[in-house]
Formats: C-alpha cells, sequence, structure tokens
C-alpha cells in the first residue's frame, strides 16, 4: 500500500531514513531542553491562560452579568466558544480512527499531535457549558448519580443531559485512544531514557512493553477495535451538540440539517485547526521530513471536501427557508446575511467559502504560507459559523418586542483568550514531553529499505 | 426490666471475684458486656467510636446562627402568623383618593390592592399608587423632626413653634399655608380652625399639574369653583383635547374604568374616542382617531368645532374672523356631525391649563347636552387650587410681609417655574414649617421640619364631591418617629388630639364610623351644588394659533404615568416602570416627531439644549417619538428631583458598569423651569423653544429596542407581508359583521397534530389566562404589581441598557404605520405557561416543570442557570439573574411577600400565574369545604387593572370568565403555530373605525 502510494505521489517521510534515525529526530526534540521559542511561546500562552483564569474567577465571584448577555441572548461566546473548540476536537478522532480503518498511512504524521489537540480542545470545550452556568457550583446536578434529594434524577430529554454524555464519552475514548497509541513510543522513551522523573514516567506509563510479537499482536488489534469505537463517535458527538439548537423552537436552529451540517463544520475547523499547528511544529521543531507537503496537499484537500459541504449547508439552509414560506424562519436568515449582525455572517462566509477555493489550486497547496494563512482564515471563519448560528438566531426571534444587540465584554473576550491559553500551554507541554509524532507508526511507513526489497 | 435483674454483690471479694450473674441482655451472649472484667469489645468500641464520631459530624453540621423565634406571648386578636389581613383604606399617591385594600403581614403592609367596593376605582389602582407602599419603608425618609435640619424632638420642635405662633397671635402676623389640592374634609378642617386662630392667615394652595384652568372655567360659566366629574362609560363619543385621561389627568384610575367600560365589541357598544394631541400620549394611542395639533392651535380647532355645533345647534358663536383651521376641515365637520348626532351621549374633555379654551370645552359640552348626562357638576369636588395665589403667596413673602409659612404636600422650589425665586423669598420668612416626609428642595430650606406620616400610617379621608366619603386608617405602626400633619396642626392650636380623634370628629353623627373605616367609605347625604345656568356670554373664541416662529418648536410639558410631578421620584420601583409609550426608564428626554429631528440633525440619544429665552434652558437627550406633532418638542416633568440623588448605587457594582445618575447626578433633568405662567394659570405647554445640539450624547435605557409591528423591509422576502400577526386587530365594522377577526393567514385554530399521545390530562382544574387589547391601555400598573407582589428586583439604569429588566410582567408596545399616521398596541406579556413549553423540555436539572393544573413552574433552588429555557421560549418571558440584585435600600426588604421565594444570583424566574394566591385559594375552599369558585384566584395584575383588560381562572370550567373570554370570536393565541400551547389568549385589539380595511390582513 504504502509503496503503491509512494510510487504515486512520492514517499511520505522523506530524506529514506532509518528507523534509528526516526527515533532519534523525534525523541532529540524532546532531549534537547526547550528552545529559546518555546520559553517565548510558553510564557505568552501562560499568560493568556493567567489572564482567562483571573477573568473566569471574577465572573464566577461576580455574576454571568459580567458578560453581554441580555434577557433575549441568553448565549454567546460562551456556547460559541464551546461549540469552536468541541470542533476542533474533531479532527483527532478522525485522523487516528476514520484515516485509520481507511488505511491512510499518511495520517501517521500527524496522528499523535492531532489526537493530542483533540483532548487539549476538549478540555477547553468543557470549560465553557461549565462556567456558562448561573451557579457553576453546582454542575454536577447535570449528573445521573444517587443523591438525597428526592433523588431528584436529570431530565433526559434535555439535549444539554445528551452533550454532557457526548462529550464526556467521546473524551474518555479519545484519551484511550491517544494513550494506547502513544505506549510503544513511552517504551522507546524509556529505554532512551538514563534516570530522573521522565524515565520513571515513562516506566510506569509503557505499561511493561517489551516489543514482543505477542505485545504488538495485542497491541494492533486494541488498536483496531478502539479506532471501530471511536469512529461513530465522530459523528455522534457534533450531531448532539447540534441538537442543542436543532431540537430548540428559535428560527435559525430549529432546522434538520444541523446534524450534517455540524459534523462536516467540525471536521473542517478541526483540520484546520492540526494544520495551523502541523505548520507550526514543522517549521520550529525541523520536522519537514515527517510532516510534508504531500501530508499537507491531502489535508487542503480535505479541507476543500469538508468546506465544500459547509458552504452547501449554508446554501441549503437558506433554500429551505425561503421554501418553508415561514415568515420567522425566512426573515432569521435574511436577518444573518443583512441584519444588525451581518458582518458576522459575511466573516464566516468569506473565511468557510470563499477562502478555502484557492486550495483547488496545487501551488498553493505546495505553499506553505498560503496555507497557514488559509488555515488561520478557516478558524476564524468557524469560530463566527458558530456566532453567527447562536447569536444571530437568538437576537431577533418571534416577538420584535424582544429583539436585542449584543456586544461582548471585555471578561468574555479574555475568557476567549484564556481559552486559547490554556489551548497553547497544554499543546506545548505535550511537544515538550511527548514524542509528537507517532514512533513506532511512523516506522511503518518508510520508505527505507522498501526499495531493495521491491 | 433491667432493673429487676439487677446483681447485689454481698462482699468485696465476691464482687472482685466475677462470680456474680450478670443479666441477659438479648439472646445473644456476646451482648453481654461487663467494662470492668471483660474490657470493651470490639463491636462496643466501634459503636461508641461511631456514636462519637457520628455526633460530632452532626454537630458539626449546624453551621446555621442560633435564633429565637419569638412568638406571640399573647396573640392580637384576629392576628394569625403566615396568613394577611386586608384593610380597607384610600391611596394618598395623589389627589384621586382610589380605594384601597392593604394587605398586611405580621404588622406590615406588603401591598395595596384595589378596593373592588369603591365606588369610583371600582378595584383598579394604578402604577403610583401600587409602589407607594414602599413609601414607609424608605430609610431616607425623615425619621423625626429637624431643626434647622438637625434631628430634634418633638417637644423641642413643638415649644419653638409654639413659641413662634403666640408670638404672631400677638403681634396680629401673618401665617400662610401653602398645600396642594385638599380633598381631605379633616385636612381643611384643622387648617382652618388653625388659620382661625391668627389675625391674617390664608390657605394657598396649587397643583404642579394644575387643572385650576377648568374650576375657573366652570366659574365662568356655571358660577361654581369645581372640578367635574366625568362619566365616559356613558359617552358614546369622547373627544379629548389634550386631556391624557387614561393616563395621567385628574383621576386615570377611574376614567380608565368608564372609558372601558364603554367600549365593549362584544356587546355592541362601542364608542368612539377621537384624541386631539401634540405629543403622543398613552390616550391618544388608544383613540379611534387621532389628530396631532400643537398646543398653541388647540383654541382655534375647539373655535371651529364650536363654531360648527353652534351652527348645527343654532345658537349664536361669533366666528366671524376665525383664522384658518390647522386640520382638514372635513376631518373637523365629520367630528362635528357624529358629536352632534350623539348629542347628549358625548363627552368632550380638554386638559388645557388656559381657562378661554376650557370654557369653549364647556359651551361645545353645554351644546351637546353633556352637562347631566355625562358630565355632573352638582355633584362634583369643590376645588380651591389656583395658581395665581401661590405667586401672590410668593410676592407676600419677598416683601417680607409673611412671619409664617407651612407648606403641606407640594415643593415650589422644585416644581415651580420660578423655584429659585420662591426658595430665595422663604429665606425671608422668619418661621418655615413643613411637613414633607423627605428632605426635598423645599423642606431643606424650611427651619422646622415636621414630617407627616406616610399616608399608610395615618388617619384620614377623602371627599369625592358626590357624597362618597374614603377613609383612611393606619395599616401598621408608623416607621419612625413621625407624627400625623393633623396631630401637629391640633398641638400647634393648643388642643392636643390624636388624629383619629380628629378624623371622627369631622363625621360625628354622620357616618357609621366602624362600617365606614371596615369598608373604607362611607356615603353621606351632600346637597348639591347649585349652580347658574350656562352663561353663554362668558364665551370667546380663540381667533388664531399661536404662532411657532421658523427653527423654533412649541414645548408641551407633560407628567409621565410614572412620575407625575416628581412627588414619587425616591420611589425605585417608578423610576424604573418603563413608560407606556417611549419604553425608556430612568429618565427623562426631549420627544421629536422624526421629520423635526432629522430636520434639525438630531438622532435618539443626541443632548440638546432646550432655550426658552430669558436665561432658562436645560439639557436633555432627545428620543425620537413617532406620533409626535413635528412642531412640538414634548418633556416629561418629575425628573431631576434631589431625592434621586440616592440611586447611584442601586444596581450591581461591577468592571464596566455604567453610572445610574446623570451627568447633574440626579435622575433626568428638571424640566419646571420651562413651566410658564399666563393668565393666571401655571401651564405645561405655550412656550416656544429653540433647540440646539451640543455635540455630546447620552444612552437611553430602553427596554425595548426594536419598536414596529412590521419588520424592516430590506429583512423580508419581496412581497411576503411585513407585518408579525401578534397584534391582531379588526374594526369595529368588522366585528360587528362577521364576529371575527377577519380571515388571516395565522386565524382560526390550528389542528397541527400532534408527536405524542396526548397523556397530560388537566382533570382538576387548568389555570389560563385572557387578556383584552381593546381594554388594555398600557398604563403598567398590573406591571408594579406584579413586581410588588413578586418580590421583583430593582435592577437600575444600566442593566436595563444592558436589556436585563426583571420585570416578570412587560408590555410591548408597537407602532404600526396607517397611512401616515402612527397606530400604537400595547399588549402586556407574562409566561405563556404554554402546556407544550419548550423551556421545559431544555433544562438539564428539571428545574422548571409543569403542573397538573397547567402551570409552568420554575423551581429556584433547582436551577443551575444555564439560559437554555429562555433561549427556547418563544415569547423571550423568563428573567435571569445576573447579579444578585441587592435591595438598595435594606429597609424595603421588610415589605417583601413573604409567600414568595427571594431569588439568589445564578437562577431564571418568571411569572408564575401567581401561585402563591392560587394555593391561598386553595387552602381557603378546602377550609370551607368547597372547591375553588371563579374568580376565588386573582393574581396581582388583573387585580390591579383599571381598564378590566385581564382575566385569569381556570379554563376546565365552562362556566369561568375566563372560559367565556377564550369563547369570544376576538379570542387569539400567539404563535399558535409553533403549537407550545399557551395557557394566555388575547381579545383583539378593536378600533371604532368605519373602514373595514382589514388591518389583520396578512401573507
Amino acid at each position: 500500500m504504502a509503496s503503491a502510494h509512494a510510487a504515486i505521489s512520492g514517499p511520505l517521510i522523506l530524506g529514506d531514513k532509518s528507523p534509528g534515525q526516526v527515533t532519534d529526530d523525534i525523541c532529540s526534540v524532546l532531549e534537547r531542553g526547550p528552545a529559546p521559542s518555546w520559553w517565548v511561546a510558553i510564557t505568552v500562552s501562560s499568560s493568556m491562560l493567567l489572564l482567562g483564569l483571573i477573568t473566569v474567577g471574577y465572573q464566577v465571584l461576580t455574576g454571568i452579568g459580567t458578560w453581554g448577555l441580555n434577557n433575549t441572548v441568553g448565549w454567546a461566546f460562551d456556547i460559541t466558544n464551546f461549540v469552536f473548540w468541541i470542533g476542533i476536537g474533531h479532527a483527532g478522532t478522525l485522523i487516528s480512527a476514520v484515516l485509520f480503518l481507511f488505511r491512510q498511512k499518511w495520517r501517521t504524521s500527524v496522528n499523535r499531535a492531532a489526537e493530542a489537540m483533540t483532548i487539549i480542545a476538549v478540555m477547553c470545550a468543557g470549560i465553557f457549558p461549565l462556567i456558562h452556568m448561573g451557579r457553576p457550583w453546582l454542575a454536577h446536578w447535570m449528573a445521573p448519580y444517587p443523591n438525597t434529594r428526592g433523588p431528584l434524577w436529570i431530565n433526559f430529554r434535555s439535549p444539554l443531559v445528551w452533550d454532557f454524555f457526548a462529550i464526556s464519552t467521546y473524551f474518555t475514548i479519545s484519551a484511550m485512544f491517544w494513550y494506547l497509541g502513544m505506549i510503544p513510543d513511552l517504551a522507546t522513551l524509556r529505554d532512551r531514557l538514563t534516570g530522573g522523573w521522565r524515565k520513571k514516567a515513562a516506566s510506569f506509563l509503557s505499561l511493561g512493553w517489551n516489543g514482543s510479537f505477542r505485545t504488538w499482536f495485542h497491541y494492533e488489534t486494541v488498536y483496531l477495535l478502539l479506532a471501530g469505537l471511536a469512529t461513530p463517535l465522530v459523528l455522534s458527538v457534533h450531531t448532539i451538540v447540534s441538537w442543542d439548537f436543532a431540537t430548540s423552537v428559535i428560527p435559525g436552529w430549529h432546522t434538520t440539517i444541523l446534524p450534517p451540517y455540524f459534523v462536516a463544520g467540525a471536521i473542517f475547523s478541526g483540520m484546520s485547526m492540526v494544520l495551523t499547528l502541523m505548520l507550526i511544529a514543522r517549521k520550529t521543531m525541523g520536522l519537514e521530513d515527517y510532516l510534508t507537503k504531500q501530508h499537507v496537499g491531502a489535508m487542503c484537500k480535505l479541507l476543500i471536501a469538508t468546506g465544500g459541504m459547509v458552504a452547501m449547508a449554508y446554501l441549503t439552509e437558506f433554500v429551505a427557508a425561503m421554501y418553508s414560506n415561514n415568515e420567522y424562519e425566512q426573515f432569521a436568515f435574511i436577518n444573518r446575511a443583512k441584519g444588525p449582525l451581518c458582518w458576522s455572517y459575511w466573516i464566516m462566509v468569506s473565511c468557510n467559502v470563499l477562502t478555502p477555493q484557492i486550495l483547488w489550486f496545487k501551488w498553493a497547496r505546495s505553499n506553505m504560507a498560503v496555507v497557514f494563512v488559509v488555515s488561520i482564515l478557516i478558524n476564524i471563519g468557524m469560530w463566527f459559523e458558530r456566532f453567527v448560528i447562536i447569536v444571530t438566531s437568538l437576537h431577533r426571534d418571534y416577538l420584535p418586542s424582544s429583539w436585542t444587540g449584543y456586544v461582548p465584554t471585555s471578561i468574555e473576550i479574555a475568557t476567549l483568550v484564556g481559552s486559547f491559553g490554556l489551548f497553547l500551554t497544554l499543546f506545548l507541554l505535550f511537544c515538550r514531553f511527548i514524542p509528537v509524532i507517532a514512533i513506532a507508526e511512523v516506522k511503518g511507513v518508510l520508505s527505507h529499505g522498501r526499495k531493495s526489497h521491491e | 426490666m433491667v432493673d429487676n435483674e439487677r446483681a447485689y454483690w454481698k462482699s468485696l471479694a465476691q464482687r472482685d471475684d466475677g462470680t456474680i450473674p450478670l443479666p441477659v441482655v438479648g439472646s445473644e451472649p456476646h451482648d453481654v458486656s461487663s467494662p470492668g472484667a471483660r474490657g470493651v469489645t470490639r463491636r462496643d468500641f466501634l459503636a461508641a467510636a461511631g456514636f462519637t464520631f457520628g455526633s460530632v459530624a452532626l454537630t458539626g453540621c449546624n453551621r446555621a446562627p442560633i435564633e429565637k423565634a419569638i412568638p406571640y406571648l399573647v396573640q392580637p386578636e384576629a392576628i394569625i402568623p403566615g396568613r394577611a389581613t386586608f384593610y380597607a383604606s384610600t391611596c394618598g399617591a395623589c389627589s384621586a383618593g382610589c380605594g384601597l385594600l392593604v394587605k398586611n403581614r405580621d404588622g406590615r403592609a406588603i401591598k395595596l390592592e384595589g378596593n373592588p367596593d369603591h365606588p369610583h376605582s371600582l378595584g383598579g389602582l394604578c402604577a403610583i399608587g401600587q409602589a407607594s407602599v414602599l413609601g414607609p419603608y424608605d430609610s431616607k425618609r425623615l425619621q423625626a423632626p429637624l431643626l434647622k435640619n438637625v434631628s430634634a424632638k418633638w417637644d423641642a420642635v413643638d415649644g419653638e413653634i409654639v413659641a413662634r405662633l403666640e408670638a404672631i397671635r400677638r403681634d396680629g402676623g401673618t401665617v400662610r399655608v401653602l398645600s396642594g389640592p385638599v380633598t381631605s374634609p379633616t385636612t381643611r378642617r384643622m387648617i382652618d380652625s388653625f388659620l382661625g386662630t391668627f389675625a391674617d392667615a390664608r390657605h394657598v394652595t396649587y397643583e404642579a399639574l394644575s387643572t385650576s384652568a377648568i374650576y375657573r372655567a366652570h366659574e365662568r360659566t356655571h358660577g361654581a369653583r369645581l372640578l367635574p366629574r366625568y362619566a365616559f362609560d356613558k359617552a358614546d363619543v369622547i373627544v379629548a383635547f389634550d386631556a391624557d385621561f387614561l393616563g395621567t389627568w385628574i383621576s386615570p384610575v377611574v376614567f380608565a374604568a368608564g372609558w372601558s367600560a364603554g367600549r365593549d365589541a362584544d356587546a355592541m357598544r362601542f364608542s368612539h374616542h377621537v384624541q386631539f394631541e401634540g405629543r403622543m400620549s398613552i390616550t391618544g394611542a388608544k383613540a379611534d382617531q387621532r389628530i396631532r395639533i400643537a398646543p398653541g392651535e388647540l383654541g382655534l380647532v375647539m373655535s371651529h368645532l364650536a363654531s360648527m355645533l353652534a351652527h348645527r345647534a343654532g345658537r349664536s358663536f361669533d366666528s366671524g374672523s376665525l383664522a384658518t383651521c390647522p386640520i382638514d376641515v372635513h376631518v373637523l365637520e365629520g367630528l362635528a356631525d357624529r358629536l352632534w348626532h350623539a348629542r347628549g351621549k358625548s363627552l368632550v374633555v380638554c386638559g388645557s391649563q388656559d381657562t378661554d379654551e376650557q370654557v369653549l370645552c364647556n359651551f361645545i359640552n353645554h351644546l351637546l347636552g353633556s352637562y347631566g348626562a355625562t358630565i355632573d357638576i352638582q355633584h362634583a369636588a369643590r376645588r380651591s387650587d389656583d395658581d395665581d395665589a401661590v405667586q401672590g403667596l410668593l410676592q407676600e413673602m419677598d416683601s417680607g410681609t409673611v412671619d409664617a409659612l407651612f407648606v403641606h404636600g407640594v415643593n415650589p422650589v422644585y416644581d415651580l417655574p420660578n423655584g429659585a425665586d420662591f426658595a430665595q423669598a422663604l429665606a425671608k420668612v422668619e418661621t418655615v414649617v413643613s411637613f414633607a416626609d423627605h428632605a426635598d428642595e423645599t423642606s431643606r430650606l424650611a427651619r422646622y421640619n415636621c414630617p407627616d406620616h406616610h399616608y399608610l400610617e395615618s388617619w384620614g379621608d377623602a371627599d369625592a364631591g358626590d357624597g362618597t366619603i374614603s377613609f383612611r386608617q393606619p395599616t401598621m405602626r408608623p416607621m419612625f418617629d413621625t407624627r400625623s400633619a393633623l396631630e401637629s396642626l391640633s398641638i400647634w392650636s393648643g388642643k392636643k388630639l390624636s388624629a383619629r380623634a380628629i378624623v371622627q370628629e369631622t363625621w360625628k353623627g354622620r357616618v357609621s364610623w366602624d362600617a365606614a373605616i371596615h369598608d373604607g367609605l362611607a356615603t353621606v347625604r351632600s346637597e348639591p351644588i347649585s349652580v347658574s345656568a350656562f352663561r353663554s356670554e362668558s364665551v370667546k373664541a380663540v381667533r388664531a394659533a399661536q404662532p411657532i416662529p421658523d427653527g423654533k418648536l412649541a414645548l408641551a410639558l407633560y407628567p409621565k404615568a410614572s412620575m407625575l410631578d416628581g412627588r414619587s421620584a425616591s420611589n425605585p420601583w417608578l423610576q424604573e416602570m418603563p413608560d407606556p409609550i417611549s419604553k425608556v426608564v430612568w429618565d427623562n428626554y426631549a420627544c421629536l416627531s422624526e421629520p423635526a429631528a432629522t430636520q434639525l440633525g438630531m438622532a435618539t440619544g443626541d443632548i440638546v439644549r432646550i432655550d426658552a429665552g430669558a436665561s432658562k434652558s436645560i439639557e436633555l437627550p432627545v428620543l425620537v417619538q413617532p406620533g409626535q406633532h413635528d412642531q412640538v418638542i414634548a418633556i416629561a416633568l418629575g425628573y431631576g428631583r434631589a431625592e434621586s440623588a440616592r440611586f447611584a448605587d442601586v444596581g450591581p457594582e461591577w468592571l464596566e458598569r455604567k453610572p445610574v445618575l446623570g451627568d447633574n447626578g440626579l435622575v433626568g433633568t428638571s424640566a419646571a423651569p420651562l413651566l410658564t405662567y399666563r393668565d393666571d394659570t401655571l401651564r405645561l405647554s405655550g412656550a416656544i423653544v429653540s433647540v440646539t445640539r451640543t455635540g455630546r450624547t447620552h444612552d437611553l435605557a430602553c427596554t425595548q429596542d426594536y419598536h414596529n409591528i412590521e419588520v424592516p423591509e430590506h429583512l423580508t422576502v419581496p412581497g411576503m407581508n411585513r407585518r408579525r400577526p401578534l397584534i391582531r386587530e379588526v374594526s369595529i365594522a368588522s366585528y360587528k359583521k362577521d364576529g371575527t377577526l377577519g380571515h388571516d393567514a395565522h386565524g382560526g385554530h390550528h389542528d397541527l397534530g400532534e408527536l405524542w399521545a396526548d397523556d397530560h390530562k388537566y382533570e382538576g382544574h387548568h389555570w389560563g389566562m385572557a387578556i383584552d387589547l381593546t381594554a388594555c391601555t398600557g398604563c403598567s400598573a398590573c406591571v408594579v404589581a406584579c413586581q410588588v407582589e413578586n418580590n421583583v428586583p430593582v435592577v437600575g439604569r444600566d442593566e436595563v441598557r444592558r436589556k436585563r429588566i426583571m420585570h416578570w410582567m412587560r408590555i410591548d408596545r408597537y407602532y404600526c404605520d396607517n397611512n401616515g399616521d402612527v397606530d400604537v398596541a400595547h399588549q402586556p406579556m407574562m409566561c405563556h405557561h404554554c402546556d407544550h413549553a419548550p423551556c421545559e423540555t431544555v433544562c438539564p436539572v428539571l428545574a422548571t416543570v409543569h403542573s397538573d393544573e397547567g402551570l409552568n413552574q420554575q423551581t429556584y433552588n433547582r436551577c443551575v442557570g444555564t439560559r437554555y429555557c429562555a433561549n427556547n421560549c418563544p415569547y423571550k418571558v423568563r428573567r435571569f439573574n445576573w447579579f444578585e440584585y441587592a435591595r438598595e435600600d435594606t429597609l424595603a426588604n421588610m415589605m417583601l411577600n413573604p409567600d414568595v421565594t427571594v431569588r439568589s444570583r445564578g437562577v431564571m424566574e418568571k411569572c408564575s400565574f401567581c401561585v402563591q394566591r392560587i394555593e391561598q385559594a386553595r387552602v381557603q375552599a378546602k377550609q370551607e369545604g368547597r372547591p375553588i369558585a371563579d374568580g376565588d384566584v386573582v393574581p396581582a395584575c388583573q387585580q390591579s387593572c383599571p381598564a378590566r383588560a385581564i382575566v385569569f381562572g381556570d379554563t376546565n370550567d365552562p362556566e369561568s370568565a375566563v372560559s367565556k373570554m377564550i369563547a369570544r370570536g376576538r379570542h387569539y393565541r400567539l404563535l399558535e403555530e409553533t403549537n407550545v400551547r399557551p395557557s394566555v389568549g388575547y381579545l383583539g385589539l378593536v378600533r371604532n373605525r368605519e373602514d373595514d380595511k382589514d388591518q389583520t390582513h396578512h401573507g
């Protein structure tokens, strides 16, 4: 397979590396001390995180009123950020599970980082449903557990409860998948390290991996099973998140297209975030041989595909609203495009529909600067997509008497910055302490030694 | 039992030997334990340890401070803790004197209800009346008498005052009492007897919202100075010239009840109401025909109308040199025809402060035969207040001839246009005594402050003029060391009597005291006022309109439905009550019409300087008001009161908070300097002003952002109707024809089908509500009533600006273009208690659930605050506690309704259909061994509504009032097509219009 693939589009890993070289290349990033650029990055990201922590603390102590919400717009930045981060979290599972099942060998270079990104993004996402509550200290009431209040059970009809299960399941499976895939590499680290706490940790976490045939056999089987288990989650999580909106009665939310629309959007945004991070990593960590232009090109093609689906969804939504002959429905969509918050709609359309079109051209796909800018724009566009769905639907619904606007406060903006701070800080720590590329898997797609064999 | 088996040892040896037979407890041997001989067993240890740790843990749980509830040692008769008692009384918030039932819990007045037995107010109560219950609990009240603004003892103050009065009596000095209109015979008697002890004494009365032109006009036309009684219910045609009789004019509660009684579309009796006005009032909003005229054109238009009617009546009226009519003559001729056809059943009222115009109004009424039919002047209130008397007093004071001045119930330094002069003149009066309950602009300058009780703490009475006497009794102990003005006057007159004795003395032998106090009213025989025949010679035509020079505007000052002349400016509920028309809170502003604003290059929020010449100018933000006359600038009175400075701290404290008060440190700006005196009357309109931009802006806090019933044109599919089918209206002609709201794409009852089995049967009661949009005037009495009943917090200007008002009940106001003119519709909006409530399914923690009686219940302590329910509410009636909305004045916590939970930060709340009242009615019915009857449950909004627009009841009972409302042809439910099945319905808005242009045409 790999060889056939290589014959068509060139080798997946450049430099004709031997397995030993691969191990050295990837582990050396961890073994040499952090570069000055890493220190700069972590200083910035942890400052952002600190700002976020302070504002969240302030908001919890003072009240949700410190956000720009009002009686009509009950969700805005909070749930936008939540859906945005959950969407980011989709790339990981897709790359690790779906592409694995489809035998897409190029995934091996990206899956570790993508999975890490997924887990971190889901952690970022999970914060928002928590802090958006009026009384976050009672968040445990969302869980069905035996209690002394009756026992008072939760409302299984509420999409928020479905969310709770969907996200916790997704997080658990993703974390397991990530960890399982990491065991051989942890064993590698254990064997290379000479001492210190990192060796101890690697020894413990590698669960006595000995590289025997049996170990590998078990590992591959479990990995395959988990991949099968995780695949439906790619569809289910964002489907369920979309039900938060689709099951409501609010024009603009109440549409059956939302589940596929959300899933496509999630993959779209996740891929673009993977690209963003990957492009930074290959540059700063010298991994150009592992994260090749071919990888980037494959990802770009996925962006075109999912971007097309998203554009299709935007169009379908509009057409369905016009076709419905329901004045509230029609208004909701015209209001998105031409109402007071239309700027957010047009940011969304230009970033998500127009921008990816440049990737049809090969020169664009192979120009890393162009791809980087495109990926950043898509990230922005996808954030605004959620903002458009949530805020522009809410701010003008049935009764014109209740129409309002929405302006975020400094607290909300700082909270968003803080969530990026958390994301980047955790990702930077991941880059420092865990092999960013799955060493064991990459070795399986090396072209080294194959040519002579063939 | 065990005692019987106790073993006695015979010697110490035997004891220590351990051979005594031990008692057997239980059947198992290991239950036997002997601490001495066998040591502690493992089980005992565990049991003891468990008990010890358990008790330590349990003790540790009790963190609450120990509080002692002290029961009544001797329980007062008829007071049962937890049960409310109601006392009849009379509202003292304005001079209208509506009947009250004061709800009293544990010795505190906590809610006011209209007294349904009162023959005039009929159980209605306005927003100001509702809010006045906060008065006694106002910590900024004067809590004790002040001597030169320093707290003093009553004895000391009395001693000084009595000594000074003695000196005045001895020297034959001058004493003046300055008060508002006195409707209380007892107060009048006491003032007269007090003044009777002086050689030169006079009682001067005036009212800032002057109606003295009406008395003067009747003096000229009928020879008696009086305020007539108007019967709006008897009129088939009502014409109002600048009289906001549904909102603020004289006695709006009484008038709204009458007006609404005369407009029952289903009984096929529907009056025609024409309003002439320059600004947009709530009365104009309800009118069938609204004609915009500038205030200066009023007399001319009335002269034309009088001339037309005189012509029809064959009476002479000198209309020779009348200027051209400023409005379409055909319209006026049509109106004259209509009035003439309905003569004897028509009513013309005029709110002008110009005596000549009022005389014209009397003349028109005289021609139409309204006197004796719709206007009663023989059983009317005699009035003595006169605007020129206060100016006379000012001159007297200025010349230093007044020795003592007693000020009661008025605030001349604030509400006279020359208040500053009054303040200067006050300094020349040696003895100034104020009865004011607050340190207001005038009382601050008084040497003696002798604060009167709040009216809920006092005895009193009010004479309606037709023999109905309303009584006032104290419904709570005075909160502070205040004293009834009646008692003060009696002490200074030399005989110390209690207020009760003083009031009783007035009515001795005329009423049955106990019954009168119990009912809050009594009927006495009253001699009809003798009036002369109409004196036609007094009628003078107003021949020309007041010219408005180019670039200038005619000023129309007006009282707001919440603030009137500013006497309630220290009441946060009223400050936060959205104006029924503009929906703005916590501010006054300069209303300009759209063309005027465009011409002047101004937009809502621009601060402008309004200059009336003679260095009289004020600065206010602009509000663009649809429906206003293009040459009129309208400004509300009653703002910029000194007492409003207290609201600096209202609302939550946080990073991005904006100040509650304006740049002047007060709420709004006083427009009193722009009042004018002309021909001895104090006038709200008449000034010609120029308006200039200051370049600064001010963000008005408005509860509604979008005001039109039609959605913006550029946001609709071309060809689709822009009007949302929320307010459904129909002309009376069309309604009479088919008894429905017309054929409407959204009309009729939808059979939407069900996704699930209809397994929620409401077998007992099913509570529902119907609101008649035809009757609703938007007066907002229900809004404040709901706020008081349900402990709804005040959130402050900044929070309202952020659209976070907490009112459970709001009144949506929509404008609609009507052939170039503006129609206004009001729609009371609260939780619809949907049977398929979208809020209920989405709550993750079951904090909002449905009762088996159709109530949508919010469980505050279960709510975690996801706000999903509010997002999913199509009516947007849910309210979130964004902050801990503490009460600005903690003393006001004393009047919280103990039956309603006070909500904390982070939880959702909303209308509960006054569930506490339902439960009370249930208990009551159960005790009486009967089912809950129709009318047993009256929610606070319904109770207060002067126009009887709201009906609540059991929709399962086909005989209930609400079921009958629902059965009417003009009943509809809002957003029925969403199939949320609301329990609240509306009766369509009917206007008395001939042209049957289908106003509800849709789609």
